[in-house]
């Protein structure tokens, strides 16, 4: 057959001159001009179905990853301040200052000129509203009413926001002033009226905010802002630089990140494993970890499962896990070697941090230290497999689970289960899906269990605190509970947690957490991992430059806040 | 219509009404079975900011929001019910957004670049293996080595080298989407070729396993015919190859038709790592998320126009079994 190889041939050539044409097509097309338009990704993965932050999957920039205004504040709506990362500081936005006027009083003076993108002043009266609607409704905003008591309008740009006096906690209402974006009243009243469903069911196609930009259209592959020329606040703060703002929403994580390796992808909030070696591709700070440690991921002990509830046990798993290697490998360098403490010893929680304590009572890798436990406290024995068995007959034994397709979690349980077992602990990993796991950790119906707490704001590390060991208000096990999922529970730790949470210096509240935290060490109601930015923050110089990081940081936090988008230029 | 023909159609529209009545309560049922709860990964995610004291209030509303409160055998009347009046409800996960625009949105991607794949891979397959059934030599051994080794590659594995062979080694083609970021979908030339520059990678991956398969399928089959009298024959008596080659592909192509209908029915339920590869819209990725989100109504959603997809298929395919080969008509209504 002397025909195949030529009629092949043909096709090949006619298949590459196709592609080229096709190539040259795109500029053709109907495109929004590169020069003004900057590509976004990591923040929505599903088709966008509403534009309302009180549902309960707003679309990004709306609520994105759920995370309430952290990875979109003052696109389109905007929160009366926002909270920097990097310092712990606050930087206005609706809001000109807040002042704490009595410890329980918070007092907000509204900036001038605070205007709907309709035309409409925005007054005291919408941010008493926005707030209220977490008082009436189950909404994402309900749990500062835990904390809050009453809110007051003495003029239009004046909000006062008075506690609880009962449960003074200062940081929760400091995180929601940061973090709640506030809704014009003369479109959500109408919708709040028809009570908790319809809030929950409004889609909101067309939001009305106040922020830099509107939604020019969306659909399952993009989601597209335009620049809000008649922006309130231009004067103050300045426009955003580009004048289209397009979210291309990938079906996997590859995908985003090839696209900003290419250049299609100006800005990105991914996991990029060994970001270092993109070209152009660059991150907040130039050399490891390269990201802002932001939460800690959490391997949760279930102190009520048999061997687990010896405290010892806990004690010698924790010495048996290489975090070092953890931070090597599953974390791709972008984390320090985890400490044992519930604060975050580098960024703005470094004031808190006691390393004095954490020498004195925590932990670190040293697997003769875990043996050391095992053989000469628990006064344990080795079976012939190699594993530790207790007196009373336990075998030392235990699943480690954590959702499939969080890679770097699953990854780090595999250092768990190997270093573990080097010691002489039998740790096996389970990766169910999603939904499954969250059931098993809310239930309480788990070994050991990779999780996420609160992670850095305001409020933190009061919130993480909260979360690991604060047994309040906390179900019995096969109820869901929202914290404390391992029902630990010690009686000192109330009364602190209280004191830390009314604490009004610094110094007071690292006495509370310093507390705390030997409590956590010596009882061991979990295992910090390694660490985790609160969002991953790429870019790519080839279209757009000047994004801030630490050595050019522009005043700004890398928080995916509008700030960034005022600062890049145009290459 | 013969009245054994409509006795056959009658009892084959029964089997198919049995089967779709069960197909549809095991729609219902087996989301279910699943461990964990849609409103757990919901409450997880809507409380990442802070959980407080009103976080299990939180959780009623949305147990009663999705009609969880019921009990089961009221929700699945509710849902009988509700199929028959063509509402598939509202996705929990990607709620409030309604399951059939979900579906709406995808299916027309997904048609699009399984149809012709799947059509053109079934023709130029089964061309290929017939001819290289009778011509064998060394295009036959050419053809069915090659045929068999891309059949016998995982069809990710394909997308997977096109992919970094012609996006990111050679980028001639888009690695990601169904058409450019930035453009917007509109009845225009340049939008088409723009789009039809993002449907070629995706579409070959598919087209290229499709034709390895049926060739290998056809060519035994065709073998088979080959051997039979008829040929030999037909053939001593001097008739052309392109007529005998017409004899005997008609005669292989009876099973490669049941084939056909099957991928045909299944289709419509997305070729989910094609999609996730090259990050091209569709009901597969749709799929996958509802389940990694215990979303019931977009599962039962996805699943039950799979279902209805292959019965149809099917039961298009007795139809034209029984009208192509009498035979078979003949021994299923009894007759001989």
């Amino acid at each position: 057959m002397i025909e195949r190889p030529r009629s092949l041939t043909r096709l090949l050539a006619a298949f590459a001159a196709l592609a080229l044409v096709l190539a040259g097509t795109t500029v053709f097309a109907q495109t929004l001009p590169r020069n003004e338009t900057l590509y976004i990704g990591g923040h929505q993965w599903g088709p966008p179905t509403n534009f309302n932050p009180l549902s309960s999957s707003p679309a990004w920039p709306v609520g994105g990853n759920g995370q309430m205004a952290i990875n979109g504040a003052g696109y389109i709506y905007e929160t009366l301040f926002l909270s920097n990362i990097i310092n712990g500081g606050t930087e206005p936005a609706l809001g000109h200052d807040m002042t704490w006027t009595t410890p329980t009083q918070l007092t907000v003076h509204l900036q001038p000129g605070t205007m709907w993108q309709d035309g409409q002043p925005l007054t005291s009266a919408d941010v008493k509203f926005t707030f209220e609607l977490g008082k009436d409704f189950s909404v994402s905003t309900s749990a500062v009413w835990d904390y809050l008591q009453s809110i007051d309008t003495p003029d239009a740009s004046t909000v006062v926001f008075n506690l609880d006096p009962a449960r003074p906690n200062p940081g929760v209402l400091e995180r929601y002033v940061d973090t709640v974006y506030i809704l014009p009243q003369h479109i959500w009243q109408a919708v709040a009226d028809q009570g908790q469903q319809a809030l929950l069911q409004y889609e909101n196609f067309q939001p009305v905010g106040s922020g830099s930009f509107t939604v020019q259209s969306y659909n399952a592959e993009q989601i597209v802002l335009q620049r809000n020329d008649n922006y309130w606040g231009k004067d103050l703060y300045g426009l955003p630089t580009p004048k289209y703002v397009v979210h291309p929403i990938f079906k996997s994580n590859d995908a985003g990140n090839l696209a900003l390796q290419q250049g299609q992808l100006d800005w990105s909030q991914q996991f990029v494993p060994n970001v270092w070696t993109m070209k152009n591709v660059g991150t907040w700070l130039s050399s490891e970890p390269y990201y802002i440690p932001g939460s800690i991921p959490m391997m949760l002990v279930n102190v009520q499962r048999k061997g687990l509830d010896n405290v010892l046990v806990r004690r010698a798993l924790a010495y048996s896990i290489n975090y070092p290697l953890i931070a090597q490998t599953a974390m791709s360098r972008y984390s320090e070697p985890a400490k044992s403490s519930l604060i975050i010893p580098t960024g703005v929680e470094s004031q808190y941090f006691d390393a004095a304590n954490v020498d004195e009572f925590g932990w670190s890798y040293d697997p003769a230290k875990a043996k050391d436990i095992l053989e000469n406290q628990l006064h344990a024995k080795k079976g012939s497999d190699g594993i530790y068995v207790l007196p009373d007959g336990t075998r030392l034994s235990f699943v480690a689970q954590t959702p499939y397709g969080w890679t770097d979690w699953m990854a780090a349980l595999q250092v768990v289960a190997q270093s573990a077992k080097a010691v002489g602990i039998d740790v096996t990993t389970n990766f169910p899906q999603a939904p499954v796991d969250i059931n098993d950790v809310q239930t309480g119906n788990f070994d050991l269990a990779l999780f996420y707490i609160s992670g850095v704001g305001p409020d933190a590390p009061w919130a993480r605190f909260r979360d690991m060991m604060d047994n309040r208000s906390v179900p019995a096990m096969g109820q869901n509970a929202f914290w404390d999922y391992n029902r630990y529970s010690n009686p000192a730790v109330p009364a602190l947690l209280d004191k830390a949470g009314a604490a009004t210096t610094i110094a007071e509240k690292k006495a509370a957490y310093g507390e705390l935290d030997k409590i956590f060490m010596q009882d061991v109601p979990g295992i910090p991992l390694m660490y985790r930015p609160l969002l991953f923050y790429e870019f790519n110089t080839s279209v757009w430059t000047n994004f801030p990081t630490a050595d050019n940081p522009q005043g700004t936090s890398p928080q995916w806040y509008i700030d960034v988008l005022r600062d890049v230029k145009l290459k | 219509m013969s009245p054994t023909f409509r006795r056959y159609i009658l009892t084959k529209l029964a089997w198919y009404l049995v089967a779709l009545l069960a197909a549809v309560t095991l729609n219902f049922f087996l989301p279910r079975l699943v461990p964990g709860n849609p409103v757990d990964a919901l409450m997880a995610r809507f409380l990442q900011g802070g959980a407080g004291a009103s976080a299990s209030k939180t959780y009623q509303a949305f147990i009663t929001q999705f009609h969880l409160d019921r009990p089961l055998w009221g929700q699945f009347l509710a849902y009988l019910v509700n199929i028959f009046r063509g509402d598939l409800g509202q996705s929990f996960s990607l709620f409030p957004a309604r399951v059939t625009t979900l579906i709406g949105q995808a299916v027309p991607w997904t048609i699009a670049l399984q149809l012709p794949a799947i059509l053109l891979g079934w023709i130029l397959g089964n061309l290929l293996g017939a001819l290289a059934a009778y011509k064998r030599g060394a295009f036959d051994r050419n053809l069915f080595v090659t045929a068999l080794a891309l059949s016998s590659i995982p069809y990710y594995a394909l997308a997977i080298v096109l992919l970094y062979v012609l996006a990111v080694a050679i980028p001639v083609f888009p690695s990601a989407g169904g058409y450019s970021f930035g453009t917007f979908p509109q009845l225009s030339w340049s939008f088409f070729l723009d789009a039809l520059h993002h449907y070629l990678l995706p579409f070959l991956s598919l087209l290229v396993i499709a034709i390895g398969g049926q060739a290998v399928g056809m060519r035994s089959m065709a073998i088979y015919e080959l051997g039979s009298d008829y040929v030999n024959y037909a053939t001593s008596l001097g008739v052309s190859d392109r007529r005998v080659l017409g004899y005997v592909f008609r005669n292989a192509m009876l099973p490669q038709i049941t084939g056909l209908a099957l991928s045909l029915g299944t289709l419509v339920g997305g070729a989910l790592i094609t999609e996730i590869v090259f990050s091209y819209p569709g009901v597969g990725t749709l799929l996958f998320n509802a389940i990694n989100a215990n979303d019931y109504p977009l599962i039962q959603g996805v699943t039950l126009i799979i279902i209805v997809a292959v019965l149809l298929a099917n039961f298009l395919v007795d139809l034209a079994y029984g009208a192509i080969d009498p035979r078979i008509r003949a021994a299923r209504s009894g007759e001989r």
